[in-house]
């Protein structure tokens, strides 16, 4: 060996020696730190500020420090949990869409479960209609496919606790628009005709600005927000959910189909032009921007008008009202768990994470995120509701309360088909309105045809 | 005699070295392309015969169910999937011809001016530099019921023609509109590929062809368009790849709609990666790419087979 070739070796053996030596002590540090610091994925921007807020006080409290990082939008979220799951690296706490992609990532083995860890107290604190979102109950496992994850995983397992509740079919009207109408802007219509009413009245005043805006370009949203609670308090919901049963003999083809379907079709000459182009997003900037009078959306979407520059006092909010024609006179909304949070179950700081979404449901903590992102937590909030979430959201919740018959449950899918795709009924409905290419009847057959697809299909 | 083949092949040590100096440097690339193309291409092959949500540990193998569904078994995915073949079909097509219809007479013309060639070239290629996703969201304000499209029909008279929903909003109008905005977006590259055809082309022959008393439209036919056949194919071999790929401008301007008019394979593949909920679909999804890709591929023979007649 040459003089030059063992410096060469002398000097290596010195870089891999500082290398080992450099390496050993992150992991020394790791260890030491285990328990203290965590990582958080969220798919919401809004929740992802209001958390490290919260995040903020939680380490105050606890000294343990939590940082939160939002990854939108929603394929996006689902891509990178999936490579994380494959390389290792998922964070230690994720907040997932509730009553599905939890359950969903759970059975697949990415949440662990929480149910020894989520007691009665802890799930007391939660709004009645929220609790059961995260858990695997026997109905759901029966529901689920013959190839499903679902079927491996043991009945009572909790993947996730409710974080954020909320309702869809509430519709907001531009009290301004509503005045030059000749309208009133404080009280909201009682019955489904009197709300086309209203939509002839501002449509008539602005005939490009006085309409209804809805983001049709996701189909389903006309489907899932509008026809769906409009068809419930029709129909009484043992005749509603008959719409949707397998081989169903009262589908959507029946009397009763037809019928609700030609209340949903009476919107055509009111929807706000291009609503077909926009997004749910886009919809809402519209009715923001005043290019439309009514706009409909859930209680998570008044946040976002107040983020577009449209004050919640300009806006009057109500939920889809029932037909005067139709079985229900009064129609409540069950709040839903719209997000959930769950620990991954390859935390190395299991304890500390649940730690951290005990503070996040507590009211200390979804106050803290409720005031920060105006969006209603899961957490019963009691009196304090109104000046933590502004007197505006707060009064959405009257809608929450209803006899079972009036109640509409968007969280109940029971009675649909296990592999349920909402975009296909959700096309046939823009088919029907607004773009008029069936008539209620040819409507109702085609909706047949697709549930009857889906039936089939998971069979 | 064997014994002298193997004496020829055996290489001296210097030889040896350049021989391993050369590997070592193709060795990232051929490490790169077996991790990053090998290993994915196979990967997503073997998830055609499986069910898998991209979660679970384990795929479930299904065999060849995954393309039997896609192309009849399953009642709920064949039937929309038919209806997406339709559009992309018809995108296939008239892209291409479209694309070829406008680039090569533009190219003759950009070709035989002789004043601000360079500018007008420039002008001309411009949607090609600027062609991605803001360029999709900038003609959605263009074709939107207020937008410059049907402002201009209005001042000049034809409110007849503008869309009171927008071009995208009505069925009849939407999927024609997205096939003029990608052949917008093709024509430059086109008009490029054909305008160094042109010029490789030898004068002496249009010369002797102009002599003879031929008009230029006879040019044309007669000189040009043989000429450029090979880079027609080429042209038209693109567009079919493009149409039957990309979906991204079906995405952002449509997504599917309205009412599911303007759907098309690659974004059906898309939504079923996607945007099923966390339905085990990837697996489908993955084996409606390889039905792309066949489909790709037999165009290419048939394009090559063509070729091979033409010349």
């Amino acid at each position: 060996m040459t003089y030059r070739a063992r410096i060469l070796t002398v000097a290596l053996c010195g870089v891999l020696a500082a290398a080992c030596s450099t390496g050993a002590q992150p992991a020394a540090e790791g260890s030491q730190a285990a328990g203290q610091s965590l990582r958080m994925w969220t798919f919401k921007q809004s929740h992802a500020d209001a958390l490290n807020k919260a995040a903020a006080q939680f380490k105050t409290d606890t000294g343990i420090s939590v940082v939160v990082e939002a990854v939108t939008p929603d394929d996006v979220f689902k891509a990178k949990v999936q490579s994380a799951a494959q390389t290792g690296d998922l964070p230690d706490v994720l907040e997932v869409h509730a009553g599905g992609e939890d359950r969903e990532m759970g059975a697949s083995g990415l949440l662990s479960d929480l149910s020894a860890d989520v007691g009665a107290e802890w799930l007391n604190r939660l709004l009645p209609t929220t609790r059961e979102a995260g858990l695997m109950s026997q109905a759901v496992i029966d529901r689920a496919a013959a190839d499903s994850p679902f079927k491996q995983v043991k009945a009572g397992t909790l993947f996730s606790v409710p974080f954020t509740a909320g309702a869809f079919g509430i519709v907001f009207a531009n009290k301004e628009k509503l005045a030059a109408a000749g309208l009133s802007p404080d009280t909201p219509p009682k019955t489904w005709e009197e709300f086309l009413a209203a939509l002839k009245a501002t449509t008539e005043k602005e005939p490009d600005a006085g309409g209804l805006s809805l983001g049709l370009k996701v189909s389903q949203t006309g489907f899932n927000w509008v026809y769906q609670p409009l068809a419930h308090s029709y129909l009484g919901r043992d005749r509603f959910q008959a719409l949707f049963a397998k081989g169903a003999a009262q589908g959507f083809g029946s009397p009763d189909g037809v019928k609700t379907l030609e209340l949903y079709g009476q919107l055509t000459p009111y929807w706000m032009p291009s609503s077909t182009t926009l997004n749910i997003d886009e919809a809402d900037i519209a009715f923001a921007q005043g290019k439309s009078a009514f706009n409909v959306g859930g209680t998570f979407t008044l946040a976002f008008l107040a983020q577009n520059g449209m004050s919640p006092d300009k806006v009057l909010a109500f939920p889809i009202p029932p037909s005067a024609g139709g079985q229900q006179k009064e129609i409540a909304m069950a709040p839903l768990a719209l997000t959930s949070l769950g620990v991954t179950a390859t935390t190395e700081n299991r304890e500390a994470a649940i730690k951290w979404i005990d503070f996040a449901t507590s009211a200390k903590g979804a106050g803290i995120v409720a005031s920060a992102s105006l969006d209603l937590p899961a957490t019963d909030l009691g009196t304090d509701a109104a000046s933590l979430v502004g007197p505006d959201l707060a009064a959405l919740q009257k809608y929450f309360t209803g006899t079972p018959e009036s109640t509409y449950d968007a969280a109940d899918n029971t009675f649909f088909p296990p592999d349920y795709d909402q975009v296909k009924p959700g096309d046939a409905m823009v088919r029907l309105s607004p773009l008029k290419e069936r008539t209620p009847a040819q409507a109702g057959s085609e909706l047949d045809e697709i549930f009857g697809a889906m039936w089939k299909s998971s069979e | 005699m064997i014994t002298q083949h193997v004496a020829g092949r055996r290489r001296p040590p210097g030889r040896w070295r350049a021989a391993l100096t050369g590997w070592a440097f193709v060795f990232p690339a051929v490490a790169l392309f077996a991790v990053m193309g090998v290993y994915t291409i196979g990967s997503g092959l073997a998830l055609s015969f499986a069910k898998w949500n991209g979660f679970t540990p384990n795929w479930i193998w299904v065999g060849f169910d995954n393309y039997l569904d896609l192309l009849y078994a399953d009642p709920s995915l064949a039937p929309p999937l038919r209806k997406a073949a339709w559009n992309t079909g018809q995108v296939m097509v008239l892209v291409p011809l479209l694309t070829v219809a406008i680039s090569l007479p533009l190219a003759v013309v950009l070709n035989s001016v002789k004043r601000l060639r360079a500018v007008l070239r420039s002008v001309y290629f411009l949607p090609y530099v600027t062609s991605g996703i803001a360029v999709y969201y900038a003609w959605r304000y263009i074709l939107e019921p207020d937008g410059a499209i049907n402002l201009l029909l209005r001042s000049l008279g034809l409110g007849t023609l503008a869309q009171p929903q927008g071009f995208l909003g009505n069925p009849s109008t939407a999927l024609p509109t997205l096939i003029v905005v990608l052949v917008w977006s093709s024509v430059p590259i086109a008009t490029l590929l054909y305008l160094t055809g042109l010029q490789t082309i030898d004068p002496a022959l249009f010369e002797a062809a102009r002599i003879d008393g031929a008009a230029p439209r006879q040019l044309l036919r007669r000189i040009t368009w043989p000429l450029l056949t090979p880079l027609t194919a080429g042209i038209v071999l693109l567009g079919i790849r493009d149409s039957l790929h990309g979906f991204q401008i079906f995405l952002i301007m449509t997504d599917g709609g309205p009412g599911g008019h303007t759907d098309v394979l690659g974004l059906q593949s898309y939504r079923l990666a996607f945007f099923k909920g966390l339905a085990a679909t990837l697996g489908v999804s993955s084996a409606l790419g390889w039905l792309l890709f066949a489909g790709a591929l037999l165009l290419t023979l048939a394009n090559a087979r063509l070729l091979r007649r033409v010349r």
